[in-house]
């Protein structure tokens, strides 16, 4: 009689492995260098599975050197990558032949994609928008009566980083379990990740929550009486500083783009000029 | 004032943490820096209205500011994880310690433009602060390498745990030094001017900050993206729709 059940790899990883893993992924930046890139960190993310597959030294060794090459992609869908790898590992611990270079262009060629579909995600289209969504509830939130706490120190950056995580968050967290999963089939892996839906959706809700806040910032501006807020804590704004300083960033950041420092600093220096005149 | 900069230094080195070390939990963010600096530098009871309300405002003019709409390898190596942790301390620190020259009362707004603009030169400076500390991350492809050939993966771990404190070090020491250094500058700087700081000059230059926080996040959000203008005005027209039909800001 023939024994149905698959055979059990002599070496397998357990859940507990693969979770270790995802959480040390969170620290792939720590020795980050232009020849490198995050190589160091994906070897130190692997060591939990390195620990469980290899029994001695030596292997362990030569497996983390395979994995401090060069390595780059975007941290929060790293984990794609390192369940990806830690599969073939497990796969070259129990007797598959599996190449060094195998492993290494497999990775690189998943890395290459999630950086291209995750860094517009997340640097260009997310942040931002979280960041903007935290100013907005600066607008919304209703100001505390006069001698109560503003609590809105604590919840306006609340506002942003809840945005941020319930995004980013499930991507980190899934991700090596996911790559574990799918590490045969990369190209349905990167799919199932709808990156670019999600960007566009995302660019979209960043571009609408700008019109709501330059809405309720022009209703919070009391023109006849050049007073911005409703009252208390209310100070002194003129509509011509403020059309002074939107052209200063208007043509400032048309002519040098991502020279916003210097242009907030030349803002500041025209105020102060035009202040002095009254 | 000690207990304040180990605070200000313990934030700065997590932030810095969070930005560097690839945590990317939306910690490093100039608002969200700003607003737990105020939490954390709080001057007293005496200051609650300001203490609370300049960070607030410092955190969102650094936000719109410094949000840059470009991939990180494109960008000027900005810290802005710092810019609003130094940018708020320094303006609570000091709206403490110069009160006797410059009233609260009289300018307030005075310390969020003190703050924006510390925040803004602390953002530049520590960007050179964190290229000096790279150049020790160079070397280290060759040390793990070296522990890897050796088999002694230990020592490899304990190596990578050493630069996740280096870069909190670093983070903290940028912070706390940051703080002191433009604080310092703002307690010898402001009182020689105390005579022409008043509440309307405050005003028109918080104002040109506001309008040129604005106009960054004009191209951070709108500009160069697919159906930017027409997503902006459709948030515009809710935003308008959804106030008449509350009626916020009805005055009586």
């Amino acid at each position: 009689m023939i024994d149905a059940k698959p055979e059990r790899p002599k070496t397998a990883l357990r859940p507990g492995d693969l979770a270790r893993v995802a959480t040390r992924a969170f620290h792939i930046q720590a020795l980050l260098s232009p020849e490198r890139m995050q190589g160091l960190g994906f070897g130190f993310s692997l060591l939990p599975v390195i620990r469980r597959i290899y029994p001695d030294p030596a292997s362990r060794g030569l497996a983390l050197k395979r994995h401090l090459r060069y390595f780059a992609t975007h941290p929060v869908l790293s984990g794609f990558a390192l369940g990806v790898a830690a599969r073939l590992e497990e796969r070259r611990a129990n007797g598959a032949a599996t190449s060094d270079d195998a492993i290494d262009s497999l990775k690189r060629a998943l890395a290459s994609p999630l950086a291209a579909l995750g860094d517009p995600l997340f640097w260009v289209t997310l942040r931002p928008l979280a960041g903007l969504l935290g100013v907005l509830s600066v607008a919304i939130l209703p100001r505390p009566p006069a001698g109560d706490p503003d609590l809105r120190v604590l919840l306006c950056p609340l506002v942003a980083i809840l945005t941020y995580n319930a995004v980013a968050l499930p991507y980190r967290l899934s991700g090596v379990s996911r790559g574990y999963e799918l590490a045969d089939r990369p190209d349905v892996l990167l799919r199932s990740l709808r990156l670019s839906e999600l960007k566009t959706f995302l660019e979209r809700a960043g571009s609408f929550a700008y019109g709501a806040l330059l809405v309720l910032f022009a209703t919070g501006l009391d023109v006849p009486s050049a007073a911005w807020g409703h009252g208390a804590g209310g100070r002194v704004l003129e509509v011509v500083p403020l059309l002074l300083g939107a052209a200063i960033g208007f043509f400032g950041m048309r002519r040098w783009p991502g020279r916003s420092v210097e242009v907030g600093l030349t803002a500041i220096l025209a105020g102060a000029i035009l202040a002095a005149g009254r | 004032m000690i207990p304040e900069l180990l605070r200000v230094a313990m934030l700065g080195g997590i932030l810095a943490v969070d930005r560097t070390a690839g945590w990317n939990l939306m910690l490093s963010q100039p608002l969200v820096g700003a607003c737990l600096a105020g939490a954390l530098v709080h001057p007293g009871p005496e200051w609650e209205l300001w203490a609370l309300r300049v960070p607030i405002a410092v955190g969102a003019a650094l936000q719109l500011l410094l949000t840059n709409p470009s991939l990180p390898a494109a960008q000027r190596p900005h810290d802005t994880a710092a810019a609003g942790v130094i940018g708020s301390s320094v303006a609570l620190l000091g709206l403490a310690r110069l009160h006797p020259v410059l009233p609260v009362s009289a300018a307030g707004l005075l310390w969020v433009v003190v703050g924006v603009a510390a925040g803004l030169l602390a953002a530049v400076a520590g960007g050179w602060f964190a290229r000096l500390s790279k150049g020790s991350v160079a070397a280290a492809a060759a040390r793990a390498d070296a522990f890897a050939e050796r088999g002694e993966i230990g020592s490899f771990e304990r190596f990578y745990w050493g630069g996740l404190l280096r870069v909190f070090v670093s983070g903290a020491l940028w912070a706390w030094g940051g703080t002191l250094l433009l604080l310092g500058f703002a307690l010898w700087f402001l009182p020689q001017l105390a005579l022409t700081f008043t509440a309307r000059r405050a005003g028109v230059v918080f104002a040109t900050i506001l309008g040129a926080a604005l106009a960054v996040a004009f191209h951070a959000h709108v500009r160069g993206r697919a159906h930017g203008f027409r997503w902006a005005a459709l948030g515009a027209i809710v935003t308008i729709l959804v106030l008449r039909a509350f009626h916020v800001g009805d005055r009586p």
